[in-house]
């Protein structure tokens, strides 16, 4: 490990500088020398205050905020880095750009996701690391390697650790839409508690109409489990169908925060007793906003696996456990 | 004409409506909204199967949205077997970029905004790790140490990245089969494209602007306000048979003084140049002029960005008429300086499409194109 060209060097875009920082300490490194900034034009400007040439380059950039300007950060970061001859260029996107686009779900619609992939691609991406992808087909849009971490090793520990009444095992995971049933199920699984499903009908995206509970929650603490938390609407109305229904207590569990619109306002009227987020995206703000928010840290997993991509060695362990 | 769909993006409505006036066609039907998440939603509600596709999006505005946006249309027709997809981008989006964001002597360039200018101390600062670390023994690799700023020897230059390159590579993976443009700051920067690329010139109409609008323009003088567009500028004042005067900035000395070189004395100036971002450069050059005994300052410019303080800057300098095009929307603009008049580029656009679309020349309208404008 003494050779100079196999070093590392991690970026940072202005997404989440917060992020950034806990994994840069969980690594022992400083964030290398970046200005990212725009122009009174509107354009992104990136510019590069050390070398990268032949060093193992990392770039740390959630799609979260003003996606698209963050977008174009990562980008130009990338491609800069690759003008500068850095050996490898690993995007690390733990929330991942446009995730939900990722189908021709109607005449003409869109495959965004697909279009990021490529875009990533052309940039000069040797390496995608992210976390909990809407759909883990997303890998397949690549034709570089993506490293698709799950958050639910540190799930699990949340609900093994905070929730109250996990140790008398009357707790309840509940999925809050039949897309989510195999993640829930499978947290169900590993902690050995019972398993509920809300069935929803959708007339539009960004509104629900009807909610059905499958299963039951009487008398129990219910945990929604879900990947992403956006104007939840979805979650606000399943923990209305659970107390509904003899829920004791509803927690909601959710990978990415993107909590956008009135999500805050609707968690604040709404039946949920707390709603944990994992860090991929900062909600500093909008905890003050609304103190149902919590958080779990995801930064050592996200740290671990840079260290192991950049050593080499297998980052599958990542799947199920949570890094010391 | 058949099987043609001319969509607008979200930057310039009004141009892609002008366009469509001259062709006699209306615009395809689309929906471009965000969803609460900032993310960029494209519906088209138009059959583009086997038709030749034309999106209309400039540079402007929120540059990065439009930019995705685009994007994301062209990646919509290209999986919905569109038969051609041809991006029409009047204004190309980081085709002119600074390669540091320091001038040589050493100030930050006016492009920066005072409220960006902190995260140029990244550059220097070792970005600290959040909360107190200490660092034992390194446990990933050895780093080395990192210069310090002050020491000479072993400073990393700062560079700029220019993403113009990254910009036509995301355009062509995207689908695109041709790019419509107008006056790129570089000219070899369709060399950066793999697919056609038509750069089209406004020299005709900015000559027929002249020649209708300035009063004995033939005694004029065509000035460029730097080296980079002399060429330019030349090109416009040979076809008219005037003068031509070049200011040119003293970079290499450390001040910022400019120096003219030809004689504009008791005479009417006519500054050309292909952008007017935060107009800096521009105002410094008109008064360089009018220093110089210029006795009227015109300036015909093609993209008239605007940004930043500009409009101000124009409004205060002595620059008398601005002659801008609609590359890019100029209402707000009109509305707040007088000074700022607006020629017309669509029937150009249009008659281009008309000619891509039919499989004719595009190279031989140069010539004629006086003929398509009222």
């Amino acid at each position: 490990m003494d050779a100079p060209s196999n070093s590392i060097k991690i970026f940072a875009g202005n997404a989440h500088m917060g992020l950034a920082k806990l994994i840069a300490r969980r690594l022992n490194l400083d964030l290398a020398k970046a200005a990212v900034l725009k122009y009174t034009n509107n354009e992104t400007s990136v510019t590069i205050g050390e070398s990268v040439r032949d060093e193992d380059v990392y770039i740390i950039q959630p799609g979260c905020g003003d996606i698209n300007d963050n977008l174009m950060e990562l980008l130009i970061m990338i491609h800069a880095c690759k003008t500068a001859s850095a050996r490898r260029i690993t995007a690390v996107i733990p929330c991942f750009f446009y995730a939900r686009q990722d189908k021709k779900d109607k005449s003409r619609a869109p495959i965004s996701a697909k279009l990021i992939a490529n875009m990533l691609t052309v940039a000069g991406a040797n390496h995608v690391i992210t976390m909990d992808l809407h759909a883990s087909q997303i890998q397949g849009f690549f034709n570089i390697p993506v490293d698709n971490l799950y958050a639910e090793p540190s799930t699990l520990k949340y609900i093994r650790e905070c929730i109250p009444d996990y140790k008398e095992g009357k707790v309840v995971i509940v999925s809050p839409d039949a897309g989510g049933a195999k993640r829930a199920t499978s947290i169900a699984d590993r902690l050995d508690l019972e398993f509920a499903l809300i069935h929803k009908e959708r007339k539009k995206a960004n509104f629900v109409s009807r909610m059905v509970l499958v299963g039951d929650v009487k008398g129990k603490t219910a945990v929604l489990v879900d990947d992403m938390a956006d104007t939840c609407g979805t979650l606000g109305k399943a923990a209305q169908t659970l107390v509904e229904n003899g829920a004791t207590k509803v927690y909601a569990i959710v990978t990415h925060g993107i909590l956008s619109g009135k999500a805050c306002e609707v968690i604040n009227n709404s039946a949920l007793t707390q709603v944990v987020v994992t860090n991929t995206i900062p909600h500093e703000d909008k905890k003050k906003l609304c103190p149902k928010i919590a958080t779990i840290d995801v930064s050592p997993t996200l740290a671990e696996a840079i260290r192991r991509t950049h050593n080499g060695e297998s980052v599958s362990y990542l799947f199920h456990n949570v890094p010391a | 004409m058949k099987n043609i769909v001319v969509f607008s993006g979200s930057s310039h409505p009004h141009l892609t409506e002008l366009i469509c006036n001259q062709l006699g066609l209306v615009p395809g039907k689309c929906n471009l909204s965000k969803f609460s998440n900032q993310e960029t939603n494209v519906e088209l509600f138009e059959s583009v199967r086997g038709k030749d596709i034309f999106i209309v999006q400039s540079g402007c505005g929120h540059v990065n949205d439009n930019l995705i946006e685009l994007l994301i249309m062209v990646s919509a027709c290209k999986i919905t077997s569109a038969k051609r997809i041809v991006c029409v981008i009047p204004s190309f989006p980081y085709s002119r970029l600074p390669n540091s964001p320091y001038t040589k002597n050493g100030k930050t360039i006016s492009r920066i905004p005072e409220s960006e200018k902190s995260k140029l101390e990244n550059l220097t600062k070792t970005v600290e790790p959040s909360e107190s670390k200490q660092k034992k023994n390194v446990s990933i690799t050895n780093l080395g140490e990192i210069p310090a700023s002050n020491d000479h020897s072993g400073q990393y230059k700062h560079w700029t990245c220019r993403a113009g390159n990254l910009v036509a590579k995301m355009i062509v993976e995207a689908g695109a089969d041709n790019i419509m443009t107008m006056d790129l700051h570089d000219p070899q920067f369709q060399g950066f494209f793999d697919i056609p690329v038509d750069n089209l010139s406004s020299q005709t109409l900015m000559t027929k602007y002249i020649k209708m609008n300035i009063p004995d323009y033939q005694q004029a003088v065509i000035t460029s306000p730097d080296a980079g567009g002399a060429k330019r500028a030349t090109a416009l004042a040979e076809s008219l048979k005037m003068a031509v005067a070049l200011v040119h900035k003293d970079r290499g000395f450390h001040n910022d003084e400019m120096t003219l070189v030809g004689d504009v004395k008791d005479k009417v100036c006519i500054l050309i140049d292909d952008i007017i971002d935060t107009s800096s450069t521009i105002t410094k050059a008109a008064q360089l002029l009018v220093d110089n005994g210029a006795k009227k300052i015109y300036a015909l410019i093609t993209h008239a960005i605007l940004s930043g303080d500009a409009v101000q800057r124009i409004n205060d300098s002595v620059i008398d008429e601005l002659i801008v095009s609609n590359s890019v929307p100029q209402d707000e603009h009109v509305k707040q300086c007088k000074k700022i008049k607006v020629f017309d580029i669509a029937p150009v656009f249009a008659e281009t499409i008309r000619r891509i679309h039919n499989g004719e020349s595009v190279s031989s309208q140069y010539r004629v194109s006086d003929i398509y404008m009222e």
